[in-house]
């Protein structure tokens, strides 16, 4: 079993029309035994800015706390808030730094830019960058998840439909997968607000 | 994602940077996905027909259904040299079955079979993935799917093979209407049923590079069995 | 000395090596993989490198060179392998040579037995293969594996071309192209792109893509060699053409700088 798979978890994510959405599963685990039920990988970062961090969950804890700090930094530098792009950077710099000794997470950056541009970013555990102009995966569950996402996933998605598109994509997901689960969070970036819903599922 | 090995199997690093040794590993993995789904009066079985091992593909043009009865159908995937051992096998066993016996199998009776036959190989298990649909004694469809060693389940629709963990949450979701509220279950036609088939193929290769080519999509009925082939991105 | 405490070796700082996360252990003591009990037959010895084989309008043709590798020694520079089997089946061997020899024995010897039932039913090319596949796979079994892949070609019942690929394995399938060895990276290309979705090539084209795919393996396969022999199979004859050779076509060495 690989450290990334220790504590089990799944983040999700995926562009919609002016509107991008992030989703993660609530379980805690260590290997195949659930200890939690209300952790969710994924954290605001900015008004519209999110960053999912499924891996080893200590790590995801130290990255979030090490990536809050550098970008408070940068923005009491800069006096204005960073872009999602640059945030990418930031996290993918910031993982390189710990090139032989990394951080076992595997982090999504989803926002919308200065513009209101849906823009979403995955990477893997040493910081290599896909930016993609759909929808990312991450976690352990991925290949359930790019299953649904392929088949359920469409161009230019409404809000309320993103919504539901990515729910059923990571629930369904999950639900084949023994290391996520267990409820879920799904936060909807839109311009002029974020809609952030927990979803009921099963619990087993 | 994790799983991706560096070195294949038959090759060990003696030492850092040492030479290599070739050792013999007795199984390969060909790829290959396949999809049942059963109705109320039909079942439809799909098997992709890409044949590859490694980044090589062998031929694009290899079904992994095996044709059992007039009422049974097996798909079988993974190690293929396993696959053509036990289904030459499992046919000579129905063919005793019909010599003593003097009828069929049923497609009951031919589950019990194989879930026996890979249980007998336990501890040099063939390292295949089965999915056995058939219609049952009443005309119903029936699916079963199997682990390498002989645990089955009879459901109502299953997948296995290298782009089973891609289809079958999407099945568990269309199919079996789970995490979806307020729907009233209508019953399957074949016609939604093949349309769901193509989707899910159509989806999985392209993520999965040991599905594509096309895909064999067979039809049993109490009229008999129906098959087509439709075309899949070959790259 | 190595230290034994497993917190000494929990990573490989090995700069020149990619991070693989699967390698990393985070707990107990390293485990060490079984060794398997049998020792025979673990590595091929002499060698033989690519058979390319394909079909054409009414019959088929399978090429080989005509060396056996002894490592990267060029041990053996004229040694067949291919062989006739009857007047309907021929057979190409990728792999080592020794066990080729042992089957190949096995299969003339099988023949002499048919011909003396002189019951008038010979073995065609589907019978062959499925044999091989089931000598192979049982092998394999026993963990004594024929470290060969052998591509069979001939007619079927309803005299159209078969040609049939069998590994160490016993992995089996039919197509109308069939590369063993390296030349599956090289030549599979060549000849996919000359024959899918396109009407059986006539015999004459089919030995100028064979040659073609030759040429190209001995560039690229070190382990080929330039000597090299075709098959072909028609109904009632079988050619084996025994001194076709590459000419290889240098003229742009000279452009290299090192052979200015």
């Amino acid at each position: 079993m690989s450290i990334l798979e220790y504590n089990g978890g799944a983040v999700i994510a995926m562009k919609g029309k002016d509107c991008v959405a992030i989703a993660s599963d609530l379980r805690y685990g260590i290997r195949l035994h659930t200890h939690g039920t209300n952790f969710p990988k994924v954290f605001e970062m900015g008004p519209r800015l999110y960053l999912g961090l499924p891996g080893l969950l200590t790590d995801t804890q130290t990255v979030h706390e090490r990536l809050k700090f550098r970008l408070n930094l940068f923005e009491l530098r800069e006096n204005r808030p960073v872009s999602p792009k640059t945030f990418g950077a930031m996290v993918s710099n910031f993982l390189y730094e710990r090139r032989f000794g990394p951080y076992f997470v595997e982090p999504v950056v989803a926002g919308l830019d200065e513009d209101g541009k849906p823009y979403l970013n995955v990477m893997d555990l040493i910081g290599c960058e896909t930016e993609t102009d759909d929808f990312v995966v991450s976690g352990v569950c991925n290949e359930q998840m790019y299953g649904m996402c392929e088949s359920l996933w469409e161009p230019d998605l409404e809000p309320a439909d993103l919504f539901e598109t990515i729910a059923q994509a990571l629930i369904n997901g999950f639900d084949r997968n023994a290391g996520t689960g267990w409820g879920a969070i799904v936060h909807v970036i839109e311009k002029d607000k974020v809609t952030t819903r927990t979803v009921k599922t099963r619990m087993d | 994602m994790m799983s991706v090995q560096t070195m294949q199997p038959g090759a060990r690093e003696t030492a850092a940077g040492g030479p290599r040794q070739r050792y013999f590993y007795p199984y390969a993995d060909n790829g290959g996905t396949v999809v049942a789904i059963a109705g109320d009066d039909f079942v439809v079985v799909a098997s992709d027909t890409r044949l590859s091992s490694g980044y090589s593909i062998y031929t694009r043009d290899q079904k992994k259904t095996f044709q059992l009865s007039e009422r049974t159908i097996l798909g079988s995937t993974g190690c293929w040299c396993d696959v053509l051992t036990m289904t030459k096998v499992l046919r000579a066993r129905m063919q005793m079955y019909r010599h003593e016996h003097n009828k069929a199998m049923s497609t009951g009776a031919v589950a019990q079979l194989l879930s026996t036959m890979l249980y007998h190989k336990r501890f040099f298990p063939y390292y295949v993935s089965n999915v056995l649909a058939g219609l049952d004694e009443n005309g119903k469809g029936i699916v079963y799917h199997y682990d390498p060693v002989g645990h089955h389940d009879p459901g109502k629709c299953y997948t296995g093979g290298s782009g089973g963990a891609l289809i079958q949450p999407l099945l568990d979701n269309q199919i079996n209407y789970k995490n979806q509220e307020n729907v009233t279950p209508e019953p399957l036609t074949v016609k939604k049923t093949v349309s769901i088939i193509k989707d899910v193929f159509t989806s999985a290769c392209e993520r999965d590079i040991y599905t594509g080519d096309a895909v064999a999509i067979q039809v049993i009925t109490k009229d008999g069995i129906t098959e087509e082939l439709f075309p899949l991105r070959r790259d | 000395m190595r230290f034994t405490t497993s917190t000494m070796d929990l990573m490989p700082l090995q700069a020149s090596q990619p991070f693989d996360p699967s390698k990393y252990r985070y707990t107990g003591p390293n485990v060490q993989p079984r060794q398997l009990p049998n020792t025979r037959s673990q590595a091929p010895i002499t060698t033989g490198t690519s058979v390319i084989g394909l079909q054409f309008d009414g019959g088929v043709m399978i090429a080989a060179d005509k060396l056996g590798s002894y490592g990267s020694l060029a041990r053996y520079q004229n040694i067949g392998r291919l062989m006739r089997v009857n007047d309907h089946v021929i057979l190409g061997c990728t792999g080592d040579y020794a066990d080729f020899q042992f089957l190949r024995d096995i299969i003339d010897q099988k023949m002499i037995d048919e011909e003396c039932l002189d019951d008038g039913i010979v073995t065609r090319a589907p019978a062959l293969h499925c044999w091989l596949t089931r000598v192979l796979y049982n092998r394999r079994s026993r963990f004594d594996p024929l470290w060969t892949t052998f591509v069979v070609g001939g007619l079927d019942d309803d005299g159209k071309p078969f040609l049939g690929f069998v590994d160490k394995l016993g992995t089996a399938y039919t197509a109308p192209q069939i590369v063993s060895g390296m030349g599956g990276h090289l030549a599979t290309p060549l000849l996919r792109e000359k024959m899918d979705g396109q009407p059986p090539l006539s015999e004459a084209a089919a030995r100028e893509l064979l040659i073609r795919c030759m040429t190209v393996c001995y560039y690229r396969d070190c382990r080929a060699f330039s000597k090299f022999q075709i098959a072909t199979l028609k109904a009632g004859s079988i050619k084996i053409e025994d001194d076709l050779e590459v000419k290889g076509d240098w003229e742009v060495a000279h452009f290299s700088k090192e052979h200015a």
